[in-house]
């Protein structure tokens, strides 16, 4: 079962996170199904923005 | 779904009438099953969204269900940490009841968990927050449940 999982890498996780979080957040915060999606839609792209933005903002500490 | 049959009506008759009326709790809880709002925390705590779906907001059940279910087997499979009840670390007390959480899934994990944590990795260590946020998550289900069954919600 475990063998079957590839390498969790930085970006997948960021990803995976930001999916089910943006869902629990579309879900409780907008009350029609369209509106609920738009949210989350929105809600996810800021996770990866603003993530990948940091990350970028960090780079030069890294050096 | 069946969310929007079951959502929108409240929408209608209760969001927007109390943009002129004083706020009154009678619509609200007069659509609520007679459920004891502890009874559906717990039953939220047991299986996430099982809260949800007695009190008929099936689409919010099945997408608290993916979620924490989702945010829990990500965490097990990358053999995040699952935190044991008692643990002398007082951050080890905080994480075993952030685990805890998400009820069912933190049984599983502690069930499926053979192998053992492996936090030397970064994909372990991931997995020890995803195993945490998918309780957290719950906790917010929960609230969100009772919130409903009392009838401060819609």
């Amino acid at each position: 079962m475990q063998a079957a999982m590839p390498t969790l890498s930085h970006f997948w996780a960021m990803m995976l996170f930001a999916l089910f979080v943006s869902m629990v957040l579309g879900c409780l915060t907008r009350r029609t199904i369209p509106e609920r999606i738009k949210y989350a839609a929105w809600s996810f792209l800021m996770f990866l923005l603003i993530g990948i933005g940091a990350a970028w903002l960090m780079y030069p500490l890294s050096r | 779904m069946n969310e929007t049959s079951n959502e929108t009506p409240d929408h209608d008759s209760v969001s927007q009438p109390e943009l002129h009326e004083p706020e009154s709790a009678a619509p609200l809880t007069s659509k609520v099953p007679s459920v004891s709002p502890l009874s559906i925390a717990l039953a939220s705590w047991l299986i996430p969204g099982l809260g949800h779906f007695l009190l008929g907001r099936t689409v919010r059940a099945i997408v608290f269900f993916v979620a924490v279910g989702g945010l829990a087997t990500v965490g097990i499979q990358a053999r995040g940490n699952v935190f044991p009840p008692r643990t002398a670390d007082p951050f080890g007390t905080l994480g075993f009841w952030a685990d805890a959480a998400s009820g069912i899934f933190y049984l599983l994990a502690r069930v499926l968990e053979r192998a053992g944590p492996d936090v030397s990795r970064a994909a372990g260590d991931y997995g020890t927050r995803f195993i945490a946020a998918a309780g957290i998550v719950n906790v917010i289900a929960i609230f969100d449940a009772y919130e409903i069954a009392s009838g401060r919600r819609s």
